[in-house]
């Protein structure tokens, strides 16, 4: 039994008063209003909050492990340091709520609006996150581990030194989304919309570095890179658009692969793995173009009008058309040389 | 065996028409024309157009046509409508503010096998020579248009 009934709380709101350090556990005020009241150090485990109007309300250091919070109203709610794991959020209003160091492993968040929302350094392993909005969100240093944020949204929001290994960003939007030094080691991305997307990766040698390492998939993606960047690839991309900036580095790995992919813009194009295009030019504008030993090639590069500067090292396979910007002549058709032509 | 002997065009001379020599070919001038040989060499102010089949090529002057090689080495031009198929294929990187190595044109590269890229890979660091491969005949009358 709760320290106090659901009736003697709403009294204590009616006069104003607050709720701290009190035991609440499973107590069910679901649909109450509640907008602004502290619970702050509260034990509210298992409470039923289903729908509850908890705009601004305090519940720092509070535990609402496993409590029932489905369609809240947190708009502005103060949760720093709470515990939440196993908590029911789902189609929750959470935008701009403070969540920073708060615990969601296994909380269900499926469908929550969490724009603007910080949750930094908040852990979040496990959590269902599908289809939530964390456009915007402060995620910095969040450990994400296996969460499932499928379809979720994630444009601008800042992810920078979470750890995302093993996440599901299947069809998530992370448009603009910073993700400098975070941690995708296995994290599925297909179809993740990463444009603008910021992967500075500390794994990566220098400032400016992009890295995507072995074990990443990413599918329907189209990416950015802005001039001066150096972006390396060891995963597989499949069906993807990358436009690279002026003078942007681009490496295609020994274990990558660009399959059905394109790459367009004036930048430094190496390849040590495999690329194959999707149609067309595969590769236009590329400044610069190395295929080394062991690398692969099979598609048309469009040069620039200034001439692409080429390299091959000997054991490079290409299936290759080279052709000018804005120039049919020469009969030749767009499809690249067969691989299967072989001698 | 060409036992050093070479067969020379020099620059300024022009030749028309099918050539076929037993040691390797120089050119400095102009070949305009079917070409085999072991080897053929390009100079900076030499011109091949036409069908090669050779073993080597080494060329830092022009190319235009369909070339089949084991071994391409190149700098200097390839124009427009060009084939060359090889084994191997080598193209050095030049610094950015350099002398293009090589210029191409509208032009198509079959270079190597899947396999072959995958062995190479693994043994990138050795110096092992290239397999000989045997020469499938060209398919299309060559061009030589201009880039």
């Amino acid at each position: 039994m709760p320290e106090l009934t659901a009736d003697v709380v709403l009294r204590k709101v009616k006069a104003g008063e607050k709720v701290e350090r009190a035991d609440l556990r499973g107590i069910a005020l679901p649909k109450a209003l509640l907008e602004g009241v502290s619970f702050r150090r509260s034990d509210l485990d298992g409470a039923n909050l289903e729908g509850a109007r908890l705009a601004r309300a305090l519940f720092n250091n509070a535990s609402l492990k496993e409590a029932f919070l489905q369609g809240a109203d947190l708009r502005e709610a103060n949760l720093e340091n709470a515990d939440l794991e196993g908590a029911n959020l789902s189609g929750a209003n959470l935008q701009g709520a403070n969540l920073n160091r708060a615990s969601l492993e296994g909380a269900n968040l499926q469908g929550a609006d969490l724009s603007r929302a910080r949750l930094t350094h908040a852990q979040v392993a496990a959590a269902n996150l599908g289809g939530a909005n964390l456009s915007g969100a402060l995620l910095l240093h969040a450990v994400l581990v296996e969460a499932d944020l499928s379809t979720a949204k994630l444009e601008g929001a800042d992810l920078s030194n979470a750890d995302l290994a093993g996440a599901n960003l299947e069809e998530a939007n992370l448009t603009n989304a910073k993700m400098k030094d975070a941690r995708t080691q296995g994290a599925n991305l297909k179809n993740a919309i990463m444009t603008g997307a910021d992967m500075m990766s500390a794994a990566g040698p220098g400032p400016g570095k992009r890295y995507f390492g072995k074990g990443d998939v990413l599918r329907n993606a189209h990416l950015e890179f802005d001039s001066g960047a150096s972006v390396e690839i060891e995963s597989l991309f499949e069906q993807c658009t990358i436009a690279l900036g002026k003078g942007t580095e681009l490496v295609v790995g020994k274990s990558g692969v660009l399959q059905g992919c394109q790459i367009s813009g004036s930048g430094l194009v190496t390849i040590h793995g495999k690329f194959v295009e999707r149609e067309a030019p595969g590769i236009a504008g590329a400044t610069q173009l190395l295929v080394s030993a062991g690398g692969s090639l099979t598609g048309v590069v469009e040069q620039p009008a200034e001439y692409t500067r080429f390299a091959f090292e000997p054991g490079c396979m290409l299936r290759m058309k080279i052709r000018q910007k804005n120039n049919g002549a020469g009969g030749n058709s767009d499809r690249p040389a067969r691989a299967g032509r072989q001698r | 065996m060409s036992n050093g002997r070479r067969t020379l065009v020099e620059e300024g001379t022009q030749f028309k028409g099918s050539l076929s020599s037993d040691c390797p070919i120089e050119v400095k001038g102009k070949i305009e024309g079917d070409l085999n040989a072991p080897a053929l060499a390009v100079s900076t102010s030499g011109a091949v157009h036409g069908k090669v089949k050779v073993g080597q090529i080494q060329s830092e002057g022009e190319l235009a046509g369909e070339f089949d090689a084991d071994v391409v080495r190149l700098s200097g031009t390839v124009k427009d409508n060009t084939v060359i198929r090889a084994k191997s294929l080598e193209v050095k990187l030049t610094p950015a503010n350099g002398k293009m190595q090589v210029i191409f044109g509208e032009c198509e590269l079959e270079v190597g096998s899947e396999q072959q890229a995958k062995e190479t890979g693994e043994k990138k660091n050795s110096e092992a020579p290239p397999k000989p491969a045997s020469i499938r005949p060209p398919e299309a009358t060559a061009g030589n248009g201009a880039s």
